[in-house]
């Protein structure tokens, strides 16, 4: 009696299944695969929901999106399937973007400070009072030094109108985050081959050597990288092999993990190029046709690094990187992928020279498979632009840093108390050092409580975050969805524009950055008589936008912006095929990225009233456009002279090694039995500081045990979940051990992320207070189950710099970790300015102006000395 | 599969002329990144505690030779679902066309018994705080996204899966890409002896670790702090 | 923390163990209510056990209904439309209610004419209802294919003897000093809570050399909290003891010592609903 009861009731139970109307299956019976999405419908409501195309911006590998609207609110975020990088796919971080938007403790009207800086006393004031007391501010900063006016901005996507507004206030004072970030990688690859990235060909390739980049949780570029590295993988049987100091997802994934100690990538990657060399499995032609170097140059040079030395400096068996150095010279295509593993060290430049090395002698570079050039798309500033300041800035441009093209943010601080620039108005935008930096607390929490240093700061952010909190005057920006950016990425091997644009109008007073900024400049220059008004003639965002994008070639025939508006991306290649997930033409293949850039060949327009020199180099009214090889007048490479620059003449003239060259950390030499490297780290589903108020993504991950190995934990008697204390020369911190087989035994690591004192009531997990800054409540949040958020290891952190590529070494702070004692509570973090000052004193030494630098470069003996170079004179910025 | 080989009645897998959807997961192409999670909270306004699929993994091996195992997890759409055998009102039911297993949420009891009875852990009582759905304190789980399956669209999980560990389609028909995979590849079910006949089919998942072993207990020691307070929230 | 688990809630709360142990009790004493009709020493019993159990009932309804995240709905179990019969809780429902209907008859039945035929008939009715109480909630537990220690047979026999135990433990509370009563009670009790006693240890027996879920479970049941509720007051203080001293009373025929042995019973029945309970549920919520 079941079966026909059953059947008879089939469509009431569909009608009824879903409280919405009646749904019937597609009929096409043939192999229809379902589509992979463009359109979504409410589970409830069954009514289609509103497509709006965005780019992402949770995090920075700016992935095309969908936002979907139902009543007005953003309830789902997909990947746009005619974004050839994204295919329709968005990371965990991606698809919960509209937690930035109606996070409860979003910041939505502008506030002024009252009571003691970091006290947490607010009084909200319109807009109007806000500009009038920052035009005060401004008005006599300018007659002092416009340099005393300092932006410091992180994630900045403006598409150019933050440097807009500072060079309108004629200030060069503008600092970035890129030393804490990957620096010393861009620094390490731009002189030699140009560009500060590769693209890996994943999807193609056979053999990829991953040297410390955690690319299937972070990474440039996670998400579309990623999909490529599984189809690699599976599709095309490729092997992985990942070098890390622990078990990332990454290294979890990959055929063979190989633990290495901290720092000493580049000794195996020179290893390996020594094998590779000593057994001729180099690409012989392509060293001599496409670098400054010979083979047997290399050879030479490559003599000293023997396995056996890399395997006492790094721990790597010498059979495994003999083992591994063959694999990869034989297998091809083969490619190669670092990230921030080998680069975020004292001499990090040249631990990333040393791996880019690898596909460079096997002649892996642009080749379908291989190790290939970034592909981006740029687009054109709304005219009259502003001119460059009068005055550089010291904090832009430190002389002790002469090659550190992406600035040496991280030593601010010093800086500034060192009284090397004055500041009088310090704006923050999207950047929160006080977390985010080393010495976080101790050192930019002291500078920004000192009202002496910064007399007034300005936080342009709709977020708490723990620099916002201690801000003198707070701008409510617009979150992601609400503005309007132009955006490219080389996320993949196809060049394309894309658009940021509202979802909806603007929650309560915030205003996008270009609005905010213009309101300024005109609150500053009512009448234009200072000549700054003229650079901020736009109606709005969207207006801004057409001086981007209405004349672009190719774009510009297809629509310009509204093209943009209506797809979100441009060019589009094809379709997403559900049967492949990949882009397929109109002929159904699979489309084919294009290949070998450096081979393009000049125009017979190019090269008219050019000239080649002996060397080939092509020159034309005083710069080199391309390369003469075999007859053909090849583009080359973006470098000054056209080639892949193994010798970095430059690098010589500060005393620096021009040859792939390795430098063991000497603190790391001395290491005693019980001391240990502490390392941090970041996870797939957190990005920076800036996800800890995402109730999803805390959910996934809101707490952050320090990694040990079992053989360490053992030898101080803890297990999972004990206290430990983790001592550096700059403080010590109280934390939970996660005890794991997934770590090198000298190695202990902490994610960030975590530990907030700001950010809002879910990072603090603070959630009986009430929203403050005119957020709605999220009746979700009752059922946040989770009562621990982690500590946060930044405040013990000293600052290390790269004497050339002035980046951050995250990852090189020795600590001694010891079970937590009877005093110790869980949480306590405790970083001295003093010691962060030492530490500072003490990585200066290593600047090529510094004592230890010629003690670290015995090779360098012939080099004049500091004096031998002249300070360059260094453009604004 | 012919009509005398199906135990049950309700057994839609292979009978002409009706569709029988099916989830394939390669857990070789999982990378753990928690999108499909993610995705489908966002879809369904899933509160926080529960989980219509999640993505368990674990560590294993010793130092240095150690991987990670990611096993995405979502409700089977068993072809003999003992949840369905169990509920008192028939709020939980299978649909014919496609072997959706649904629920009715306006006739649940909230008696829990579909709970109890799914090897799976794929059924959560929905508390009673949401963000905008009014759908509260009745049972809910996975719906291998009917409503966006029945539009010809692939569930949330797949759209957004990185790896694209996650394919679904009609394996009655042979020439899905499904049908492809399954007929190309060793699958596994979970818990197969459990007589459900699963309808997420994975690939390169070793029961050893997907079955439950003394590891159990280790799983235990390392989250025995969030277990605390997951257990204290829920006073389990 | 670390590597990431998702947890799970266990299906049914400590309300639901609760609820069987009502139950239990109820059924327990219309069993005596009846047996008052065929052993003339349970006569003054008769009355107290009929309302003893028409109050638990109202008690152990309200539990049931209070337990459902929608008690407003409780009907919904009655509605034909609705009705699925393979569903234990459906045919569960419905003899709740009967059994309900009937005590009401029987009770007043017995205000009319405490001896009348009419009445012995009910009062069997109701006993037979009352014995598929304990047999349904143990089915509740035994139908869950997947759930080591619930998903066996012997779940309702276990059910019913702990029935047995638990109303003759309560009877031989309300018979206050009557020798006659007492001695039948000491029989029932003793001889039921032995066979609660065999039951649990074949359980145990059996689900120690099953597959890793089934060897997980019997970890949990004898190890931790779980393990105290189980072993120490469910087996130890509620089975074993009460055992010993029923068969020594049994022995030399006497009575004393009986109110203990009866508080240990219920204390006893009322541990293992729970830990049988939760027990089970607590591996689940690990997979
Ligand atoms: N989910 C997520 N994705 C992100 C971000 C995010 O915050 N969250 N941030 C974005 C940004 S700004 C950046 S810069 C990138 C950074 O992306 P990645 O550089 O890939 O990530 P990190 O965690 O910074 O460091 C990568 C790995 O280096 C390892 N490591 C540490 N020391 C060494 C060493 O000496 N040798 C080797 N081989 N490995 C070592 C760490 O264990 C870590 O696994 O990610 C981007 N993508
Ligand atoms: N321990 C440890 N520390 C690290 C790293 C690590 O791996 N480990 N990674 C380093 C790396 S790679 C980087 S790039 C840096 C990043 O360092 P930052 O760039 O400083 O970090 P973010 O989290 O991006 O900055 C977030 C701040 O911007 C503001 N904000 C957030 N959203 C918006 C918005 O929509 N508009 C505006 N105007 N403001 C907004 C908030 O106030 C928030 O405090 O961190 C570094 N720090
Ligand atoms: S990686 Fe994730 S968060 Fe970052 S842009 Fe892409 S989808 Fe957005
Ligand atoms: S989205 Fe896909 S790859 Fe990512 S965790 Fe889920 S199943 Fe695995
Ligand atoms: S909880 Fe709801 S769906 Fe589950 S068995 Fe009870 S009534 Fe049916
Ligand atoms: S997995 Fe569980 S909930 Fe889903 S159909 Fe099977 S038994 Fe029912
Ligand atoms: S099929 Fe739909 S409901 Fe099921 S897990 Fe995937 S997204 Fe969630
Ligand atoms: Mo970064």
């Amino acid at each position: 009696m079941e079966m026909p009861k059953l059947t008879r009731r089939t469509f009431i139970k569909i009608s009824a299944g879903t409280g919405a109307a009646v749904a019937t299956l597609p009929k096409a019976l043939n192999a229809m695969e379902a589509e992979l999405g463009g359109k979504d419908l409410g589970p409830v409501t069954m009514a289609e929901r509103k497509a709006i195309p965005i780019n992402c911006h949770v995090c920075n590998i700016q992935d095309g999106a969908i936002a979907y609207v139902e009543n007005g609110r953003v309830v789902k975020l997909e990947g746009n399937p005619e974004h050839v990088s994204t295919r329709g796919r968005l990371c965990a971080k991606g698809n919960s973007g509209m937690w930035y938007s109606y996070d409860p403790d979003r910041i939505l009207y502008p506030l002024r400070r009252v009571g003691a800086r970091g006290e947490g006393k607010w009084k909200r004031i319109t807009w109007d009072e806000a500009l009038t007391e920052l035009v005060a501010k401004l008005d006599a900063a300018l007659k002092e030094d416009p340099n005393s006016i300092m932006m410091k901005y992180g994630r900045n996507r403006s598409g150019g109108v933050v440097d807009r507004f500072m060079k309108t206030l004629g200030s060069a004072t503008v600092v970035n985050h890129t030393s804490v970030c990957e620096s010393s990688k861009k620094i390490g690859m731009e002189p030699t081959w140009g560009p500060d990235i590769e693209t890996p060909d994943f999807a193609n390739t056979k053999y990829v050597l991953n040297f410390g980049s955690n690319i299937l949780e972070a990474a440039y570029f996670h998400n579309p990288l990623s999909q490529r590295i599984t189809e690699g993988r599976v599709d095309n049987n490729m092997k992985i092999v990942t070098f890390d100091v622990r078990l990332s997802n990454t290294a979890g994934f990959s055929d063979e993990w190989i633990p290495v100690h901290p720092a000493t990538d580049g000794a195996v990657a020179l290893a390996m190029g020594h094998v590779i060399l000593r057994d001729d499995l180099q690409d012989s032609t392509f060293i001599n046709t496409w670098t400054n170097v010979t083979v047997d140059e290399l050879k030479a040079h490559y003599k000293q690094y023997t396995p056996e030395w890399a395997e006492k400096i790094s721990g790597v068996p010498k059979e495994t990187i003999e083992r591994i150095a063959r694999e990869f010279a034989t297998t091809k295509p083969a490619t190669l992928f670092t990230y921030r593993g080998p680069a975020k060290h004292l001499y990090g430049s040249y631990n990333e020279k040393a791996c880019m090395m690898l596909p460079i002698m096997t002649g892996n570079i642009e080749v379908q498979g291989g190790y290939c050039l970034p592909r981006g798309m740029g687009w054109p500033q709304p005219s009259p632009e502003p001119g460059k300041p009068a005055h550089d800035s010291v904090l832009a441009h430190p002389p002790e840093y002469p090659l550190a093209g992406h600035k040496v943010s991280h030593l601010t601080p010093f800086f500034i108390a060192d009284g090397r620039q004055k500041i009088n108005v310090y704006f923050s935008y999207q950047d929160n050092p006080v977390y985010t930096n080393p010495g976080a607390r101790a050192v930019w929490g002291k500078l920004f409580k000192d009202e002496k240093l910064l007399p007034f700061i300005v936080s342009m952010s709709p977020f708490m975050g723990e620099e916002t909190a201690l801000a003198d005057l707070i701008l409510p920006d617009c979150p992601y969805l609400e503005r309007w950016e132009p955006e490219s990425m080389p996320n993949s091997l196809w060049p394309w524009l894309g658009i940021r644009q509202p979802v909806h109008a603007a929650l309560g007073e915030s205003r996008e950055n270009r609005i905010m900024m213009r309101d300024i400049i005109h609150k500053l220059d009512p009448d234009g008589k200072r000549g700054m008004k003229q650079f901020w003639n736009f109606k709005d965002g969207e207006d801004y936008m057409r001086h981007h994008f209405d004349n672009i070639p190719g774009l510009k025939e297809a629509g310009g912006l509204d093209f943009l508006k209506k797809h979100g991306v441009w060019p589009i290649y094809g379709k997403l095929n559900p049967k492949t997930g990949k882009i397929s033409d109109k002929t159904g293949r699979e489309i084919r990225a294009e290949y070998g850039l450096h081979k393009k060949e000049l125009s017979a327009a190019d090269m008219a009233g050019a000239v080649a020199e002996k060397n080939g180099v092509i020159m034309k009214n005083g710069k080199a456009i391309g390369i003469r090889r075999d007859g053909k007048n090849y583009v080359g490479f973006s470098t000054g002279n056209r080639l892949i620059n193994v010798r970095v003449e430059q690098w010589a003239e500060y005393g620096f090694n021009p040859m792939p060259t390795f430098k063991r950390i000497p603190w790391h030499e001395t290491m005693k039995d019980d001391e240990m490297i502490l390392s941090t780290f970041k996870i797939n589903v957190h990005k920076q500081s800036r996800t800890a108020a995402v109730k999803w993504l805390a959910e996934i991950m809101h707490s952050n045990p320090a990694w040990m190995n079992p053989v360490t934990a053992a030898k101080i008697g803890v297990k999972t979940g004990d206290l430990v204390r983790v001592e550096t020369r700059a403080g010590h911190l109280v934390t939970k051990a996660y005890v794991t087989e997934g770590i090198h035994p000298k190695v202990v690591s902490i994610p960030t992320a975590f530990g907030h004192w700001e950010y809002g009531r879910l990072a603090t997990l603070k959630l009986k207070e009430q929203p403050k800054f005119g957020g709605a409540d999220d009746p979700d949040l009752k059922n946040v189950w989770w009562d621990d958020k982690g500590v946060h290891p930044n405040d013990i952190i000293p600052v290390v710099a790269d004497p050339i590529g002035g980046s951050q070494g995250w990852f090189d702070t020795v600590a001694k970790v010891t079970k937590a004692g009877p005093n110790d509570k869980y949480g306590d973090v405790q970083g001295d300015w003093d010691k962060h000052y030492e530490a500072y004193k003490e990585t200066l030494r290593y600047a090529y102006t510094g004592d230890l630098h010629r003690k670290m470069h015995p090779e360098m003996a012939s080099w004049g000395g500091p004096e031998s170079v002249k300070a360059k004179e260094h453009g604004g910025h | 599969m012919s009509e005398e080989l199906r135990v049950s009645p309700i057994e839609t897998r292979g009978k002409a002329g009706t569709r029988r959807y099916a989830m394939v997961v390669d857990t070789r192409r999982c990378i753990g990144c928690m999108a499909c999670q993610v995705a489908c909270k966002a879809e369904y306004d899933t509160p926080l505690g529960v989980n219509r699929t999640w993505v368990p993994y674990k560590v294993v091996g010793k130092y240095p030779t150690v991987k990670k195992q990611f096993l995405p997890r979502l409700c089977n759409h068993c072809d003999d679902p003992p949840c369905v055998r169990n509920c008192p009102v028939e709020a939980t039911y299978k649909v014919e066309e496609g072997g959706f297993v649904l629920q009715r949420y306006e006739r649940c009891i909230g008696c829990r018994s579909c709970m109890a009875a799914c090897p799976y852990n794929a059924r959560f009582m929905l508390p009673a705080n949401r963000t905008y759905t009014n759908i509260t304190n009745v049972v809910d789980k996975c719906t291998f996204c009917f409503h966006r399956v029945t539009q010809n669209l692939v569930p949330a999980c797949v759209q957004t899966c990185i790896g694209r560990a996650r394919v679904f389609g009609d394996i009655n028909d042979p020439t899905s890409e499904v049908s492809y995979l399954v007929a190309r590849n060793a699958t596994q079910v979970l818990r197969p002896e459990e007589g459900t006949k699963p309808h997420v089919f994975y690939i390169g998942a070793d029961r050893n670790q997907t079955e439950f072993g003394r590891d159990a207990y280790r799983q235990r020691e390392v989250m025995e702090l969030d277990r605390t307070a997951f257990k204290n929230h829920f006073n389990i | 923390m670390g590597d990431y688990v998702w947890f799970h809630d266990v299906s049914w709360h400590a309300s639901y163990a609760i609820y069987f142990f009502v139950i239990g009790i109820l059924a327990g004493l219309s069993f005596l209510s009846y047996g008052s009709w065929i052993t003339p020493a349970l006569r003054p019993l008769r009355e107290k056990a009929a309302y003893g159990s028409m109050i638990l009932l109202a008690i152990g309804g309200l539990l049931l209904i209070a337990d459902l995240s929608q008690p407003q709905r409780f009907f919904n179990v009655l509605n034909p439309m609705y009705l699925n019969f393979t569903s234990p809780l459906a045919w569960g429902a419905l003899n709740i209610v009967a059994f309900g209907v009937c005590s009401v008859l029987y009770i007043l039945e017995l205000r009319k004419a405490p001896d009348s035929a009419r009445g012995k008939l009910l009062a069997l009715i109701t006993a037979l209802l009352a014995l598929g109480l304990p047999i349904y909630t143990g089915y509740d537990l035994t139908v869950h294919q997947s759930r080591p220690v619930w998903n066996t047979p012997v779940m309702p026999v276990l059910f019913v003897a702990l029935a047995i135990a638990s109303g003759s433990a309560v009877g031989s509370l309300l018979s206050g000093g009557n020798e006659g009563a007492q001695r039948v009670l000491r029989e029932y009790m003793l001889w039921s809570t032995a066979g609660v006693g065999v039951i649990l240890i074949s359980i145990l027996g059996t689900t120690n050399y099953g597959g890793s879920a089934q060897e997980l479970t019997f970890m949990i049941l004898t190890t931790g909290t779980i393990g105290t509720i189980f072993v120490g007051f469910g087996m130890l203080a509620g089975t074993a003891a009460p055992v010993a001293m029923l068969f020594l009373a049994h022995l030399r025929q006497q009575t004393s010592g009986l109110v203990v042995a009866a508080l240990l019973i219920l204390v006893g029945s009322a541990a293992l609903r729970y830990a049988l309970l939760m027990g089970p549920q607590q591996l689940q919520t690990l997979y």
